[in-house]
């Protein structure tokens, strides 16, 4: 239903990897065109691409609230517990003097993850229906802008590393609010690898003529 | 060989940096996006230099420099990557030393090392094949987020370990000028324009001089 690039546009595309000029052909869906001097995937044509990419963004939305509501860890020591989420992390650096490496955390696992899941959701839902939301330019840049800078992978990585340093001072268990984590972080890949960025504007740029 | 391949820059065509739409460069500003159009990323060697040479700076404090400091029962002691990797690996915990080792030391010091090497290729001071580059390239801009693992296990540590008495643990100067070399590495590899290596390529495969000059900022 969905093919892409238009059959008949006549577009061109250039590889970002060594800028050969290629002729835009129309792909079938699940299929990438590859550069025919470095091999590098140009532009692919993600299935159901604008439907994947709003429901797993959507997805990701519902379970970053619920890792701001349940806590990663919990820990038992000598009558004390202590349990960790993301702004608890991010306020003890800050209440530390780092001030630096608290924001670091806010930006790279909290704030980056809005800007993509919400970004994608904000320009894809009403593109299923032909229509594009005011500034969706702009919210289009800003994902694209922020996806190296979405560190959800490195932080589960980092609880993981946390859990074996901790398992040395007491007993600690995963609670609710990692599994919520997990979740976002799948489904925040899943929604940008749901659409390709040339189809996004693409779409985007008809939507709006 | 070469002739089969017309890069865009040589139709004076220019990818968006942004939206990946290809149009004339003599538009400035891209009539999908209106982000600024550039044939190459502008100054994008001595840009990456300049991050890189400060990453590199800052590699050395952020592993002599404590990023935790341990009270235990009053004893204070100072972590650095380093011992902390090696008190896994005394403890037997071989997988977890060796992520931290990898993420932590080697990342960003193949990073900068793979980075020079693509800076001197771009500039035409050492000639290795450009596939080979761009896998190095892509390599680079994967790898380098994960190095910030250790700032999140400093931020999880601090966070979670604050038992009074018996044991608190605060984040030390090392992770502040760690967390810098992560964000500078990354900063220096989105700086830096591959397709350099290709314009460099095709440099050396003609004899005759390209007839469109490409923007060389080395």
């Amino acid at each position: 239903m969905l093919t892409w690039p238009k059959p008949g546009s006549h577009g061109k595309s250039a590889c970002h990897f060594c800028d050969t000029l290629h002729d835009a052909i129309a792909l079938k869906e699940g299929s990438a065109a590859r550069c025919t001097r470095c091999d590098a995937v140009i532009y692919q044509n993600r299935p159901a691409s604008l439907v994947r990419a709003s429901a797993f963004s959507l997805t990701a939305l519902i379970l970053m609230v619920l890792t701001h509501l349940f806590p990663f860890l919990t820990m038992d020591v000598a009558s004390l517990s202590r349990d960790l989420t993301l702004m608890g992390a991010a306020n003890a650096l800050i209440e530390a003097d780092a001030p630096i490496l608290g924001t670091s955390i806010i930006l790279f696992t909290i704030v980056a993850p809005i800007i993509l899941a919400g970004g994608i959701l904000y320009v894809c839902s009403p593109l299923m229906f032909g229509k594009s939301p005011p500034i969706a330019r702009h919210i289009a840049k800003w994902i694209y802008r922020t996806e190296p800078w979405n560190m959800v992978e490195v932080f589960i990585l980092g609880v993981l590393v946390s859990l074996l340093k901790l398992a040395k001072v007491s007993e600690v268990q995963f609670d609710f609010g990692f599994w919520a984590f997990f979740g976002v972080m799948l489904c925040t890949a899943a929604a940008i690898a749901g659409i390709d960025r040339g189809e996004l504007w693409d779409r985007l740029e008809v939507a709006e003529k | 060989m070469k002739a089969s391949f017309i890069k865009a820059a040589e139709k004076g065509l220019a990818s968006c940096h942004t939206c990946g739409k290809v149009s004339d460069v003599n538009l400035v500003d891209c009539p999908r996006c209106s982000s600024h159009l550039y044939l190459r990323k502008p100054h994008s060697i001595i840009r990456s230099i300049a991050l890189m040479a400060a990453a590199a700076a800052l590699y050395i404090p952020s592993h002599i420099l404590p990023i935790l400091t341990v009270t235990e029962f009053g004893q204070v002691t100072h972590n650095t990557i380093i011992s902390g990797m090696i008190s896994f690996w005394d403890t037997g915990a071989y997988p977890i030393a060796i992520v931290i080792f990898t993420a932590s030391i080697l990342i960003p010091f193949l990073k900068i090392g793979a980075l020079s090497w693509l800076c001197a290729a771009a500039t035409g001071k050492v000639n290795p094949s450009p596939s080979t580059l761009g896998k190095v390239y892509w390599l680079t801009e994967l790898l380098g987020r994960w190095s910030m693992v250790d700032i999140f296990v400093v931020g999880i540590l601090v966070s979670i370990v604050q038992l009074g008495n018996y044991m608190t643990i605060i984040p030390g100067p090392g992770a502040l000028a760690f967390a810098a070399v992560v964000v500078l590495t990354m900063l220096a590899a989105m700086q830096f324009d591959p397709r350099l290596l290709w314009d460099r390529l095709d440099h050396i495969n003609n004899d005759s001089p390209s007839s469109t000059e490409l923007p060389n900022d080395s």
